[in-house]
């Protein structure tokens, strides 16, 4: 039963790692440089937004995928260690 | 009682990182960077955390090959520290390699720069990997002398990477302790800080929690031994 519910906490950052990659693949593109001669820099943060957001987004979810992986992998070896006879 | 308290340091330490990106998300965006700055909030206060530990494993390797010759116990229990902060060090180590190209790449427009911060973490990174190799393939009663050694020239390359910003390079100066220019809007300071102290309860939890899976070990192995002496 431990080792189904470790097994299944894994999926959580899997889960999250798909979504960092997400995040990276759906931003959209930066605009081109010569874009800027055209345009305040109030535009150009307006269009340059997303892509930060998706970035820190991305950051975010590699963190806690690591994070959570780490612990979730940390339970699976924990339950699948043999008990001490004897011992407490 | 030590089941109670570890459960209380538990909930303390989510409630703290819920609270710590609460207030991260809600900081106000910076003039230069938009939201992606934000990830100074994960970044800088894993790397605080990844460094302590790699101290804690230091401390560890030292003291078991201090006292390996002289209670094997003793020697056992330090080795333990040594290999639960290197293991959880290297965690947040990675996250620090990841998140930052991630940043690196809003605020400098390329991934990875070979200056002087960024190659001595990746070389830190390396040799504690190297330390968790050693242990995991090395065989015979030396696999933890040869781990501590490694142990300890990776704790000294704690302070070179925590100096290497001075020299120029790509990555930022010091933000604390630097020349005039450096320091925090005290906007951004407040859940920078909040940060920090929940990314250091998260990760002496974690820490704990792999020093008993440690101890353990250790208990099986010795278990086993005893079994097979026996036999």
């Amino acid at each position: 039963m431990k080792k189904a519910v470790a097994q299944f906490a894994a999926l959580v950052p899997i889960a999250l790692l798909i979504w960092a990659l997400y995040s990276l693949y759906s931003a959209p593109a930066e605009p081109p440089a010569d874009w800027r001669l055209h345009m305040t820099q109030e535009q150009h943060d307006l269009m340059v937004a997303p892509i930060d957001h998706a970035f820190r987004v991305a950051a975010y979810a590699v963190t806690w995928a690591i994070q959570l992986g780490y612990l979730a992998w940390l339970a699976m070896r924990w339950s699948g260690q043999k008990p001490v006879a004897g011992r407490k | 009682m030590k089941k109670i308290l570890f459960g209380l340091f538990a909930v303390v330490s989510i409630g703290l990182l819920v609270w710590a990106f609460e207030l991260a998300v809600n900081a106000p965006a910076e003039m230069m960077q938009g939201d992606a700055y934000r990830i100074i909030f994960y970044h800088v206060p894993s790397a605080m955390v990844a460094f302590l530990f790699f101290a804690i494993s230091m401390a560890g390797s030292i003291g078991f090959l201090v006292l390996r010759e002289k209670s094997l116990a003793k020697a056992l229990a330090w080795d333990a520290w040594a290999v639960s902060g290197a293991q959880v060090g290297i965690v947040f180590c990675t996250v620090v390699l990841i998140t930052g190209p991630l940043w690196g790449y809003r605020a400098w427009g390329i991934w990875w720069a070979w200056d002087a911060r960024l190659t001595t973490t990746l070389l830190l990174w390396l040799i504690y990997v190297s330390y968790l190799l050693t242990r995991r393939f090395a065989a015979g009663p030396q696999m933890r002398t040869s781990s501590a050694v490694l142990g300890i020239f990776g704790g000294i390359g704690v302070p070179i990477v925590y100096v290497a910003n001075r020299i120029p390079g790509q990555h930022p100066g010091p933000v604390f302790g630097g020349d005039r220019a450096s320091g925090m809007d005290p906007v951004i300071l407040r859940p920078f800080l909040w940060n920090i102290a929940a990314w250091m309860c998260w990760g002496i939890l974690v820490l704990i929690l792999r020093h008993q899976f440690e101890l353990k070990q250790q208990a099986i192995a010795a278990h086993e031994a005893e079994q097979s002496l026996n036999a």
